[in-house]
Protein backbone atom coordinates (compact mmCIF):
# COMPACT_ATOMS: atom_id res chain seq x y z
CA UNK A 1 0.00 0.00 0.00
CA UNK A 2 2.76 2.42 0.96
CA UNK A 3 4.63 1.45 -2.20
CA UNK A 4 1.53 2.36 -4.23
CA UNK A 5 1.37 5.75 -2.56
CA UNK A 6 5.08 6.35 -3.13
CA UNK A 7 4.65 5.54 -6.81
CA UNK A 8 1.52 7.73 -7.02
CA UNK A 9 3.46 10.68 -5.58
CA UNK A 10 6.31 9.90 -8.00
CA UNK A 11 3.90 9.80 -10.95
CA UNK A 12 2.28 13.14 -10.14
CA UNK A 13 5.63 14.79 -9.36
CA UNK A 14 6.80 13.63 -12.78
CA UNK A 15 3.57 14.91 -14.39
CA UNK A 16 3.81 18.28 -12.66
CA UNK A 17 7.42 18.85 -13.79
CA UNK A 18 6.74 17.38 -17.24
CA UNK A 19 3.87 19.81 -17.78
CA UNK A 20 6.06 22.71 -16.68
CA UNK A 21 7.77 22.13 -20.06
CA UNK A 22 11.25 21.93 -18.59
CA UNK A 23 12.04 19.07 -20.93
CA UNK A 24 11.27 21.32 -23.86
CA UNK A 25 14.35 23.26 -22.77
CA UNK A 26 16.30 20.00 -22.74
CA UNK A 27 15.15 19.30 -26.28
CA UNK A 28 16.33 22.75 -27.39
CA UNK A 29 19.64 22.20 -25.59
CA UNK A 30 19.96 18.98 -27.58
CA UNK A 31 19.21 20.71 -30.86
CA UNK A 32 21.64 23.52 -30.00
CA UNK A 33 24.21 20.93 -29.08
CA UNK A 34 23.96 19.31 -32.51
CA UNK A 35 24.39 22.67 -34.24
CA UNK A 36 27.34 23.68 -32.03
CA UNK A 37 28.93 20.28 -32.60
CA UNK A 38 28.57 20.64 -36.34
CA UNK A 39 30.14 24.11 -36.27
CA UNK A 40 32.95 22.95 -33.96
CA UNK A 41 33.81 19.98 -36.17
CA UNK A 42 34.36 22.39 -39.05
CA UNK A 43 37.27 23.85 -37.08
CA UNK A 44 38.89 20.57 -36.10
CA UNK A 45 41.06 18.27 -38.12
CA UNK A 46 40.70 14.55 -38.04
CA UNK A 47 38.67 13.99 -34.89
CA UNK A 48 35.19 15.49 -35.40
CA UNK A 49 33.53 12.51 -33.71
CA UNK A 50 35.60 13.10 -30.59
CA UNK A 51 34.52 16.74 -30.50
CA UNK A 52 30.89 15.63 -30.86
CA UNK A 53 31.26 13.20 -27.99
CA UNK A 54 33.06 15.77 -25.83
CA UNK A 55 30.40 18.44 -26.39
CA UNK A 56 27.57 15.95 -26.02
CA UNK A 57 28.73 14.38 -22.76
CA UNK A 58 29.63 17.80 -21.38
CA UNK A 59 26.16 19.19 -22.10
CA UNK A 60 24.54 16.02 -20.79
CA UNK A 61 26.47 16.35 -17.57
CA UNK A 62 25.74 20.08 -17.19
CA UNK A 63 22.02 19.80 -17.90
CA UNK A 64 21.50 16.85 -15.56
CA UNK A 65 23.47 18.52 -12.77
CA UNK A 66 21.51 21.74 -13.41
CA UNK A 67 18.19 19.88 -13.11
CA UNK A 68 19.32 18.23 -9.87
CA UNK A 69 20.53 21.50 -8.42
CA UNK A 70 17.73 23.85 -9.38
CA UNK A 71 14.72 21.53 -9.25
CA UNK A 72 16.13 19.62 -6.28
CA UNK A 73 16.49 22.70 -4.10
CA UNK A 74 12.77 23.47 -4.41
CA UNK A 75 11.61 19.85 -4.27
CA UNK A 76 10.74 20.06 -0.57
CA UNK A 77 11.09 23.73 0.33
CA UNK A 78 8.55 24.75 -2.34
CA UNK A 79 6.15 22.09 -1.06
CA UNK A 80 6.47 23.40 2.48
CA UNK A 81 6.21 27.08 1.50
CA UNK A 82 3.13 26.53 -0.64
CA UNK A 83 1.60 24.07 1.87
CA UNK A 84 1.05 21.46 -0.84
CA UNK A 85 2.88 19.03 1.45
CA UNK A 86 0.03 19.41 3.97
CA UNK A 87 -2.50 18.16 1.43
CA UNK A 88 -0.45 14.99 0.97
CA UNK A 89 0.75 14.09 4.44
CA UNK A 90 -2.61 14.93 6.02
CA UNK A 91 -3.66 11.69 4.32
CA UNK A 92 -2.59 8.21 5.38
CA UNK A 93 0.80 8.72 3.75
CA UNK A 94 4.00 8.28 5.78
CA UNK A 95 6.51 11.08 5.42
CA UNK A 96 9.15 8.74 4.02
CA UNK A 97 6.74 7.72 1.23
CA UNK A 98 6.27 11.39 0.37
CA UNK A 99 9.98 12.16 0.13
CA UNK A 100 10.74 8.94 -1.76
CA UNK A 101 7.92 9.66 -4.21
CA UNK A 102 9.17 13.19 -4.83
CA UNK A 103 12.72 11.95 -5.42
CA UNK A 104 11.64 9.13 -7.74
CA UNK A 105 9.45 11.55 -9.73
CA UNK A 106 12.32 13.98 -10.21
CA UNK A 107 14.70 11.17 -11.09
CA UNK A 108 12.17 10.10 -13.74
CA UNK A 109 12.51 13.55 -15.30
CA UNK A 110 16.27 13.24 -14.97
CA UNK A 111 16.16 9.86 -16.73
CA UNK A 112 14.21 11.36 -19.66
CA UNK A 113 16.69 14.25 -19.84
CA UNK A 114 19.68 11.89 -19.86
CA UNK A 115 18.01 9.63 -22.41
CA UNK A 116 17.19 12.45 -24.85
CA UNK A 117 20.65 14.02 -24.70
CA UNK A 118 22.46 10.65 -24.75
CA UNK A 119 20.56 9.59 -27.88
CA UNK A 120 21.35 12.92 -29.56
CA UNK A 121 25.02 12.73 -28.57
CA UNK A 122 25.45 9.15 -29.73
CA UNK A 123 23.58 9.81 -32.98
CA UNK A 124 25.81 12.80 -33.76
CA UNK A 125 28.96 10.86 -32.87
CA UNK A 126 27.88 7.92 -35.02
CA UNK A 127 26.92 10.26 -37.86
CA UNK A 128 30.43 11.75 -37.81
CA UNK A 129 31.97 8.29 -37.97
CA UNK A 130 32.66 7.68 -34.30
CA UNK A 131 32.32 4.33 -32.60
CA UNK A 132 29.78 3.74 -29.83
CA UNK A 133 31.48 1.52 -27.29
CA UNK A 134 30.45 0.17 -23.91
CA UNK A 135 32.37 2.82 -22.03
CA UNK A 136 30.05 5.51 -23.45
CA UNK A 137 27.09 3.74 -21.86
CA UNK A 138 28.99 3.51 -18.58
CA UNK A 139 29.74 7.24 -18.80
CA UNK A 140 26.08 8.10 -19.39
CA UNK A 141 25.06 5.83 -16.50
CA UNK A 142 27.60 7.48 -14.23
CA UNK A 143 26.35 10.96 -15.20
CA UNK A 144 22.88 9.82 -14.12
CA UNK A 145 24.28 8.49 -10.85
CA UNK A 146 26.23 11.70 -10.27
CA UNK A 147 23.08 13.77 -10.80
CA UNK A 148 21.24 11.51 -8.30
CA UNK A 149 24.01 12.04 -5.75
CA UNK A 150 23.93 15.81 -6.29
CA UNK A 151 20.13 15.80 -6.03
CA UNK A 152 20.32 14.04 -2.67
CA UNK A 153 23.03 16.45 -1.48
CA UNK A 154 20.97 19.51 -2.38
CA UNK A 155 17.74 18.07 -0.91
CA UNK A 156 19.60 17.21 2.29
CA UNK A 157 21.04 20.71 2.54
CA UNK A 158 17.66 22.29 1.75
CA UNK A 159 16.32 20.59 4.88
CA UNK A 160 19.01 22.34 6.92
CA UNK A 161 19.53 25.72 5.25
CA UNK A 162 17.75 28.15 2.95
CA UNK A 163 17.61 27.65 -0.81
CA UNK A 164 20.44 29.99 -1.78
CA UNK A 165 22.84 28.53 0.75
CA UNK A 166 21.82 25.00 -0.23
CA UNK A 167 22.66 25.66 -3.89
CA UNK A 168 25.96 27.35 -3.01
CA UNK A 169 27.04 24.59 -0.62
CA UNK A 170 26.04 21.92 -3.12
CA UNK A 171 28.01 23.61 -5.89
CA UNK A 172 31.01 23.86 -3.56
CA UNK A 173 30.73 20.15 -2.70
CA UNK A 174 30.40 19.29 -6.39
CA UNK A 175 33.53 21.23 -7.29
CA UNK A 176 35.52 19.90 -4.35
CA UNK A 177 34.29 16.39 -5.07
CA UNK A 178 35.76 16.65 -8.56
CA UNK A 179 39.15 18.07 -7.57
CA UNK A 180 39.79 16.25 -4.30
CA UNK A 181 41.84 13.46 -5.91
CA UNK A 182 44.06 15.86 -7.86
CA UNK A 183 44.45 18.05 -4.81
CA UNK A 184 45.76 15.07 -2.84
CA UNK A 185 48.39 14.56 -5.51
CA UNK A 186 49.83 18.08 -5.18
CA UNK A 187 53.31 17.89 -3.67
CA UNK A 188 52.59 20.77 -1.29
CA UNK A 189 49.77 18.71 0.19
CA UNK A 190 51.80 15.51 0.23
CA UNK A 191 54.52 17.26 2.23
CA UNK A 192 52.05 18.57 4.80
CA UNK A 193 50.81 15.78 7.14
CA UNK A 194 47.94 17.87 8.51
CA UNK A 195 46.67 18.69 5.00
CA UNK A 196 46.96 15.01 4.10
CA UNK A 197 44.83 14.03 7.11
CA UNK A 198 42.22 16.73 6.42
CA UNK A 199 41.89 15.71 2.78
CA UNK A 200 41.75 12.03 3.68
CA UNK A 201 38.92 12.77 6.11
CA UNK A 202 37.16 14.86 3.46
CA UNK A 203 37.63 12.09 0.92
CA UNK A 204 36.17 9.56 3.32
CA UNK A 205 33.20 11.63 4.52
CA UNK A 206 32.07 13.86 1.67
CA UNK A 207 30.99 12.90 -1.84
CA UNK A 208 33.87 12.10 -4.19
CA UNK A 209 32.15 13.06 -7.43
CA UNK A 210 35.31 12.49 -9.48
CA UNK A 211 34.74 8.74 -9.13
CA UNK A 212 31.69 9.08 -11.37
CA UNK A 213 33.43 11.09 -14.06
CA UNK A 214 34.49 8.86 -16.95
CA UNK A 215 34.42 11.51 -19.67
CA UNK A 216 38.22 11.80 -20.00
CA UNK A 217 38.58 8.03 -20.32
CA UNK A 218 35.93 7.71 -22.96
CA UNK A 219 37.35 10.62 -24.98
CA UNK A 220 40.87 9.22 -25.05
CA UNK A 221 39.75 5.64 -25.61
CA UNK A 222 41.32 4.47 -22.41
CA UNK A 223 40.32 1.03 -21.28
CA UNK A 224 39.01 0.77 -17.77
CA UNK A 225 39.15 -2.45 -15.77
CA UNK A 226 35.75 -3.81 -14.65
CA UNK A 227 36.91 -3.58 -11.02
CA UNK A 228 37.27 0.20 -11.40
CA UNK A 229 33.85 0.55 -13.03
CA UNK A 230 32.00 -1.73 -10.62
CA UNK A 231 33.89 -0.36 -7.61
CA UNK A 232 32.91 3.21 -8.46
CA UNK A 233 29.36 2.14 -9.30
CA UNK A 234 29.11 0.54 -5.85
CA UNK A 235 30.53 3.72 -4.31
CA UNK A 236 27.91 5.87 -6.08
CA UNK A 237 25.04 3.58 -5.09
CA UNK A 238 26.13 3.19 -1.47
CA UNK A 239 26.84 6.90 -1.02
CA UNK A 240 23.44 7.73 -2.53
CA UNK A 241 21.79 5.23 -0.18
CA UNK A 242 23.54 6.89 2.77
CA UNK A 243 22.36 10.34 1.61
CA UNK A 244 18.83 9.01 1.10
CA UNK A 245 18.75 7.64 4.64
CA UNK A 246 19.94 11.01 5.96
CA UNK A 247 17.24 12.85 3.93
CA UNK A 248 14.49 10.52 5.19
CA UNK A 249 15.76 10.74 8.78
CA UNK A 250 15.78 14.56 8.72
CA UNK A 251 12.44 14.89 6.94
CA UNK A 252 10.76 12.51 9.41
CA UNK A 253 11.78 14.85 12.24
CA UNK A 254 11.40 18.18 10.52
CA UNK A 255 8.78 20.65 11.70
CA UNK A 256 6.86 21.52 8.56
CA UNK A 257 6.21 25.17 9.42
CA UNK B 1 -20.23 22.06 13.16
CA UNK B 2 -17.53 23.26 15.51
CA UNK B 3 -16.02 26.72 15.20
CA UNK B 4 -12.44 27.10 16.35
CA UNK B 5 -12.15 30.75 17.16
CA UNK B 6 -9.31 32.97 18.20
CA UNK B 7 -7.68 36.25 17.28
CA UNK B 8 -4.72 36.25 14.91
CA UNK B 9 -1.79 34.72 16.78
CA UNK B 10 -4.00 32.93 19.36
CA UNK B 11 -2.56 29.58 18.27
CA UNK B 12 -5.28 28.11 16.05
CA UNK B 13 -3.09 27.15 13.10
CA UNK B 14 -0.32 25.94 15.42
CA UNK B 15 -2.84 23.70 17.24
CA UNK B 16 -4.05 22.29 13.94
CA UNK B 17 -0.49 21.67 12.74
CA UNK B 18 0.22 19.77 15.95
CA UNK B 19 -2.98 17.72 15.57
CA UNK B 20 -2.04 16.88 11.99
CA UNK B 21 1.56 16.01 12.98
CA UNK B 22 3.11 18.69 10.78
CA UNK B 23 4.98 20.07 13.78
CA UNK B 24 5.82 18.52 17.14
CA UNK B 25 4.54 19.98 20.40
CA UNK B 26 7.06 21.15 23.00
CA UNK B 27 4.79 19.57 25.64
CA UNK B 28 1.53 17.67 25.85
CA UNK B 29 0.09 15.05 23.52
CA UNK B 30 -2.67 14.68 20.97
CA UNK B 31 -5.21 11.96 21.72
CA UNK B 32 -7.57 10.88 18.95
CA UNK B 33 -10.95 9.31 19.64
CA UNK B 34 -10.99 5.56 18.97
CA UNK B 35 -13.95 6.28 16.67
CA UNK B 36 -11.36 7.52 14.16
CA UNK B 37 -9.27 4.37 14.48
CA UNK B 38 -6.35 3.02 16.42
CA UNK B 39 -3.42 3.25 14.01
CA UNK B 40 -2.05 6.42 12.43
CA UNK B 41 -3.12 5.20 9.01
CA UNK B 42 -6.72 4.53 10.12
CA UNK B 43 -6.96 7.85 11.93
CA UNK B 44 -5.64 9.88 9.00
CA UNK B 45 -7.92 8.02 6.61
CA UNK B 46 -10.85 9.33 8.65
CA UNK B 47 -9.65 12.93 8.68
CA UNK B 48 -10.04 15.41 5.86
CA UNK B 49 -7.80 18.45 6.25
CA UNK B 50 -7.71 21.64 4.21
CA UNK B 51 -4.85 24.02 5.04
CA UNK B 52 -5.15 27.78 5.03
CA UNK B 53 -4.84 29.27 1.53
CA UNK B 54 -3.56 26.10 -0.12
CA UNK B 55 -1.53 26.50 -3.27
CA UNK B 56 -1.87 23.35 -5.29
CA UNK B 57 0.30 21.83 -8.01
CA UNK B 58 -0.16 24.49 -10.70
CA UNK B 59 0.38 22.39 -13.79
CA UNK B 60 -2.05 19.62 -12.88
CA UNK B 61 -5.64 19.84 -14.08
CA UNK B 62 -8.51 19.74 -11.59
CA UNK B 63 -9.20 16.12 -12.55
CA UNK B 64 -5.52 15.15 -12.17
CA UNK B 65 -5.38 16.75 -8.75
CA UNK B 66 -8.54 15.05 -7.47
CA UNK B 67 -7.40 11.67 -8.76
CA UNK B 68 -4.00 12.21 -7.09
CA UNK B 69 -5.64 13.06 -3.77
CA UNK B 70 -8.08 10.15 -4.11
CA UNK B 71 -5.31 7.64 -4.81
CA UNK B 72 -3.48 8.73 -1.68
CA UNK B 73 -6.50 7.62 0.32
CA UNK B 74 -6.69 4.28 -1.50
CA UNK B 75 -9.58 5.21 -3.80
CA UNK B 76 -9.58 3.81 -7.31
CA UNK B 77 -10.12 6.00 -10.37
CA UNK B 78 -13.75 4.87 -10.77
CA UNK B 79 -14.73 5.75 -7.21
CA UNK B 80 -13.01 9.14 -7.49
CA UNK B 81 -14.83 9.83 -10.75
CA UNK B 82 -18.22 8.85 -9.24
CA UNK B 83 -17.73 11.04 -6.18
CA UNK B 84 -16.47 13.97 -8.25
CA UNK B 85 -19.60 13.65 -10.41
CA UNK B 86 -21.76 13.95 -7.29
CA UNK B 87 -19.97 16.82 -5.57
CA UNK B 88 -18.36 18.92 -8.33
CA UNK B 89 -21.64 20.44 -9.60
CA UNK B 90 -22.67 21.28 -6.03
CA UNK B 91 -19.30 22.99 -5.53
CA UNK B 92 -19.77 24.80 -8.87
CA UNK B 93 -16.40 23.51 -10.05
CA UNK B 94 -17.45 20.88 -12.60
CA UNK B 95 -16.95 23.23 -15.56
CA UNK B 96 -13.26 23.78 -14.71
CA UNK B 97 -12.03 20.28 -13.89
CA UNK B 98 -10.25 19.90 -17.24
CA UNK B 99 -8.29 23.11 -16.76
CA UNK B 100 -4.89 23.51 -15.10
CA UNK B 101 -5.04 24.70 -11.51
CA UNK B 102 -2.95 27.78 -12.31
CA UNK B 103 -5.96 29.18 -14.17
CA UNK B 104 -8.26 28.87 -11.11
CA UNK B 105 -9.41 31.83 -9.01
CA UNK B 106 -8.86 31.78 -5.23
CA UNK B 107 -12.47 30.78 -4.64
CA UNK B 108 -12.23 27.93 -7.14
CA UNK B 109 -9.00 26.71 -5.52
CA UNK B 110 -10.67 26.70 -2.12
CA UNK B 111 -13.66 24.81 -3.51
CA UNK B 112 -11.57 22.17 -5.29
CA UNK B 113 -9.39 21.91 -2.18
CA UNK B 114 -12.51 21.31 -0.12
CA UNK B 115 -13.74 18.74 -2.63
CA UNK B 116 -10.38 16.93 -2.34
CA UNK B 117 -10.76 17.08 1.43
CA UNK B 118 -14.09 15.24 1.48
CA UNK B 119 -13.40 12.89 -1.43
CA UNK B 120 -12.45 9.94 0.78
CA UNK B 121 -15.54 10.47 2.98
CA UNK B 122 -13.68 11.25 6.21
CA UNK B 123 -15.50 11.21 9.55
CA UNK B 124 -14.14 14.59 10.55
CA UNK B 125 -13.26 17.52 8.32
CA UNK B 126 -10.75 20.05 9.61
CA UNK B 127 -10.62 23.39 7.81
CA UNK B 128 -8.01 26.02 8.62
CA UNK B 129 -9.34 29.51 7.84
CA UNK B 130 -11.19 28.24 4.75
CA UNK B 131 -12.77 31.62 4.05
CA UNK B 132 -9.65 33.75 4.27
CA UNK B 133 -8.72 35.67 1.15
CA UNK B 134 -12.11 35.15 -0.50
CA UNK B 135 -14.42 37.89 -1.74
CA UNK B 136 -17.98 38.10 -0.31
CA UNK B 137 -19.45 35.93 -3.07
CA UNK B 138 -16.67 33.36 -2.68
CA UNK B 139 -17.24 33.30 1.09
CA UNK B 140 -20.97 32.79 0.66
CA UNK B 141 -20.48 29.98 -1.86
CA UNK B 142 -17.95 28.14 0.29
CA UNK B 143 -20.06 28.58 3.44
CA UNK B 144 -23.04 27.07 1.62
CA UNK B 145 -20.92 24.09 0.57
CA UNK B 146 -19.58 23.57 4.12
CA UNK B 147 -23.13 23.66 5.51
CA UNK B 148 -24.25 21.17 2.86
CA UNK B 149 -21.46 18.74 3.73
CA UNK B 150 -22.30 19.09 7.42
CA UNK B 151 -25.95 18.34 6.66
CA UNK B 152 -24.77 15.21 4.85
CA UNK B 153 -23.61 13.95 8.27
CA UNK B 154 -20.00 15.07 8.58
CA UNK B 155 -18.40 16.69 11.61
CA UNK B 156 -16.76 19.92 10.50
CA UNK B 157 -14.08 21.59 12.61
CA UNK B 158 -13.63 25.04 11.22
CA UNK B 159 -11.01 27.53 12.34
CA UNK B 160 -11.52 31.25 11.84
CA UNK B 161 -10.78 34.59 13.41
CA UNK B 162 -13.94 36.07 11.92
CA UNK B 163 -16.66 35.70 14.53
CA UNK B 164 -19.76 36.34 12.37
CA UNK B 165 -18.77 33.38 10.14
CA UNK B 166 -18.72 31.08 13.15
CA UNK B 167 -21.91 32.59 14.56
CA UNK B 168 -23.64 32.03 11.26
CA UNK B 169 -22.88 28.37 10.66
CA UNK B 170 -21.52 26.70 13.81
CA UNK B 171 -23.46 25.19 16.68
CA UNK B 172 -20.49 24.63 18.94
CA UNK B 173 -17.58 26.94 19.48
CA UNK B 174 -14.11 26.64 20.96
CA UNK B 175 -12.38 29.89 21.87
CA UNK B 176 -8.63 29.98 22.02
CA UNK B 177 -6.99 32.94 23.70
CA UNK B 178 -3.24 33.37 24.06
CA UNK B 179 -2.74 29.71 23.28
CA UNK B 180 -5.14 28.48 25.98
CA UNK B 181 -8.75 27.32 25.95
CA UNK B 182 -11.09 30.15 26.93
CA UNK B 183 -14.46 28.53 26.13
CA UNK B 184 -15.77 25.25 24.80
CA UNK B 185 -19.53 24.84 24.42
CA UNK B 186 -22.58 25.61 22.38
CA UNK B 187 -23.06 28.98 20.77
CA UNK B 188 -26.57 29.29 22.27
CA UNK B 189 -25.32 28.60 25.82
CA UNK B 190 -22.67 31.24 25.40
CA UNK B 191 -25.25 33.73 24.18
CA UNK B 192 -27.53 32.90 27.15
CA UNK B 193 -24.66 33.23 29.61
CA UNK B 194 -24.01 36.74 28.47
CA UNK B 195 -25.23 39.41 30.90
CA UNK B 196 -28.48 41.06 29.81
CA UNK B 197 -27.45 44.38 28.54
CA UNK B 198 -29.25 47.62 27.88
CA UNK B 199 -32.66 48.34 26.34
CA UNK B 200 -33.62 50.74 23.62
CA UNK B 201 -36.94 52.51 23.78
CA UNK B 202 -38.27 54.50 20.85
CA UNK B 203 -40.92 57.09 21.68
CA UNK B 204 -42.81 59.68 19.67
CA UNK B 205 -42.56 63.22 21.08
CA UNK B 206 -41.37 62.23 24.57
CA UNK B 207 -41.19 65.81 25.88
CA UNK B 208 -39.03 66.66 28.90
CA UNK B 209 -38.06 63.72 31.13
CA UNK B 210 -38.13 64.09 34.94
CA UNK B 211 -34.67 64.16 36.61
CA UNK B 212 -35.12 60.69 38.23
CA UNK B 213 -34.99 59.04 34.77
CA UNK B 214 -31.37 58.35 33.89
CA UNK B 215 -30.63 57.31 30.33
CA UNK B 216 -27.34 56.36 28.72
CA UNK B 217 -27.99 57.77 25.31
CA UNK B 218 -30.62 59.86 23.58
CA UNK B 219 -30.89 59.82 19.82
CA UNK B 220 -33.21 62.07 17.83
CA UNK B 221 -34.67 60.26 14.83
CA UNK B 222 -36.86 61.37 11.95
CA UNK B 223 -40.62 62.02 12.34
CA UNK B 224 -40.29 63.34 15.88
CA UNK B 225 -39.06 60.00 17.19
CA UNK B 226 -36.51 59.73 19.97
CA UNK B 227 -34.57 56.61 20.92
CA UNK B 228 -33.35 56.21 24.52
CA UNK B 229 -30.78 53.67 25.63
CA UNK B 230 -31.31 52.73 29.30
CA UNK B 231 -30.03 50.15 31.77
CA UNK B 232 -32.44 47.34 32.87
CA UNK B 233 -33.33 49.08 36.19
CA UNK B 234 -33.97 52.43 34.51
CA UNK B 235 -36.18 50.76 31.90
CA UNK B 236 -39.09 50.47 34.44
CA UNK B 237 -38.74 54.07 35.58
CA UNK B 238 -38.82 55.40 32.04
CA UNK B 239 -41.70 53.15 30.99
CA UNK B 240 -43.79 54.23 34.03
CA UNK B 241 -43.21 57.85 33.23
CA UNK B 242 -44.14 57.41 29.55
CA UNK B 243 -47.32 55.44 30.40
CA UNK B 244 -48.44 58.05 32.94
CA UNK B 245 -47.75 60.83 30.40
CA UNK B 246 -49.64 58.81 27.74
CA UNK B 247 -46.74 59.00 25.29
CA UNK B 248 -46.70 56.91 22.12
CA UNK B 249 -44.16 54.09 22.70
CA UNK B 250 -43.08 52.82 19.28
CA UNK B 251 -40.73 50.01 20.33
CA UNK B 252 -38.90 48.45 23.24
CA UNK B 253 -35.93 46.19 22.47
CA UNK B 254 -33.33 44.33 24.51
CA UNK B 255 -29.84 44.94 23.13
CA UNK B 256 -28.32 41.46 22.66
CA UNK B 257 -24.54 41.30 22.66
CA UNK B 258 -23.10 39.75 19.51
CA UNK B 259 -20.94 36.65 19.71
CA UNK B 260 -18.05 38.89 18.78
CA UNK B 261 -18.59 41.08 21.86
CA UNK B 262 -18.89 38.01 24.08
CA UNK B 263 -15.82 36.48 22.50
CA UNK B 264 -13.62 39.48 23.12
CA UNK B 265 -14.92 39.76 26.70
CA UNK B 266 -14.29 36.09 27.51
CA UNK B 267 -11.38 35.74 29.89
CA UNK B 268 -8.76 33.21 28.88
CA UNK B 269 -6.85 31.14 31.40
CA UNK B 270 -3.64 32.88 30.38
CA UNK B 271 -5.06 36.35 30.84
CA UNK B 272 -3.62 38.53 33.57
CA UNK B 273 -5.97 38.64 36.59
Amino acid sequence: MTLNKTLTIALYTFKEIWKSKILLNVFFIGMGLMVVTYVATEFTFGVPERVALDFGLGMLSLSSLGISLFLGVGLLSKEIESRTVYMVIARPVPRYAFILGKLIGLMGIQAVNVLILAIMTMSTTRFLGGEINGLIFWTVGFIFLESLMLLLVVVLLSLLANNILSVLFSLALLLLGHVIKDTQEISFVKDNPIAVKILEAYHFMLPAFYKLNLKDFVLYNNELPPSYLFGNLAYGILYSAFLLLAVVFLFQRKNLD
Amino acid sequence: MVGFLGANGAGKTTSLKIIMDFIRPTMGEVIFSSVLGTTREEIFRNIGFLPERPYFYQNLTGNDFLLFMGRLTDLDARTVSERVKVWAPRFKIDHALGRELKTYSKGMLQRIGFLATILHEPKIIILDEPLSGLDPIGRKELKDVIVEVHKAGKTVFFSSHIVPDIEEICDRVIFLKNGALAYDGSVSTLMKQAKVQDFTLTVQSPGELPPQVKFKQKLLLAEDLTRFTVSPDQKEVLLNHLVIEKKNIVSLEMMKPSLEEIFYNTRGTNDPQ
